[in-house]
């Protein structure tokens, strides 16, 4: 605990509830990033996300009196921003996750494939193209949890702080969404199955 | 918003899954570290692949002057919301004193001259004083209430 309580987030959180000028303006730009990505991520529509992420840090600014240090300044405002983003997908009755047969992904589990040249797929405009479009055709709490363990390298420990979930939860829809992905890829580019 | 939170990441039961997602969590620390592919399976390569897509920066983005803009607004909510909530406690406290008064026209007659017997009967000068300065105070109390909303 010590270790959070000397932390810049301390610094940050005390110049921001005693309203010195600009202080809240930095806290917006150190994590508005991370809002964005877990609010787009969820919501998909950009308009729909920016106005959530400045409902985010309303609230945030309304209720940082009652961040009491149990976990990263990151993941309070990341559990923030996600709670704002699931209560729009409620409201607009979007399911967070889709009930599928994971059947035909797990057919790969421990199959290694066939040859396969990484630089040359990433060069392949379309075969990215491709995988973006199949990333963003997973369920909003599977997108959600690929951009925060990849782009922005939160621990599972750390998203479990954000979402609420189990961390046994969080790894199974990685290792779900990775496997789905991967099965993307081997039809893309053929596989020995 | 506080939460116990268990770290521990426990294994699958399936150990062949467990194996999946060793390599799955292989390939993304070596595509972090920019390790050289060669020494990667053609499965090792797909996650590889799946990592650095996911590694990119989403296409939109918030506006440049987001922080700015919010932080504006925030500045400006305190004093707007002060003289809201100013105006609705006087509309409220006009509200009262109206309904008392026409609560006390209609049933007045009724309920004060039991109260008239409760009350000491101001005979003396030195009651009607005391009971003038009463009131006094009553009076700047409440108009010193109403400046410092009004101040604030």
């Amino acid at each position: 605990m010590d270790d959070i309580r000397s932390s810049p987030d301390r610094d940050l959180v005390d110049a921001v509830l005693a309203n010195r000028p600009g202080a809240f303006e930095r806290l917006i730009r150190e994590y508005q990033g991370l809002c964005w990505h877990i609010i787009q991520r969820m919501v998909r529509n950009p308009e729909d996300a920016r106005e959530l992420c400045q409902d985010t840090f309303l609230r945030v600014h309304q209720c940082l009196h009652q961040y009491r240090y149990e976990s990263a300044l990151k993941s309070w405002i990341g559990r923030v921003a996600y709670t704002i983003a699931l209560r729009h997908l409620q409201h607009k009755r979007i399911p967070l996750v889709e009930h599928t047969d994971d059947g035909d992904d797990y057919a790969l589990v421990e199959n290694i494939g066939d040859g396969f040249d990484l630089e040359a797929a990433c060069a392949e405009e379309e075969t990215v193209q491709h995988l973006h479009t199949a990333i963003e055709s997973l369920p909003p709490l599977q997108r959600t949890l690929l951009t925060l363990y990849y782009l922005e390298e939160i621990s599972i420990p750390e998203i479990a702080r954000i979402t609420g979930l189990a961390s046994g939860t969080i790894k199974s829809h990685l290792f779900r969404s990775r496997l789905r992905l991967r099965g993307v890829l081997e039809t893309r580019t053929g596989v020995a199955a | 918003m506080n939460q116990h939170i268990d770290d521990n990441i426990p294994p699958f039961d399936d150990p062949t899954s467990e194996r999946e997602w060793l390599a799955q969590e292989r390939a993304m620390r070596r595509e972090r570290l920019h390790l050289d592919p060669a020494g990667d399976n053609a499965r090792g390569r797909r996650y590889r692949l799946l990592a650095r897509t996911l590694r990119e920066p989403l296409q939109d983005s918030l506006p440049a002057d987001f922080a700015q803009r919010v932080a504006a607004r925030v500045a400006a909510a305190p004093a707007s919301t002060t003289r809201f909530e100013f105006v609705l406690m006087t509309a409220l406290a006009i509200a009262l004193v109206i309904a008392a008064g026409v609560v006390t026209s209609m049933y007045g007659s009724e309920w004060l001259p039991s109260f008239r017997t409760i009350l000491p009967a101001p005979q003396a000068p030195a009651d009607r004083w005391l009971l003038a300065l009463a009131g006094c105070l009553g009076v700047s109390w409440l108009l010193g209430q109403w400046q410092r909303r009004g101040h604030g």
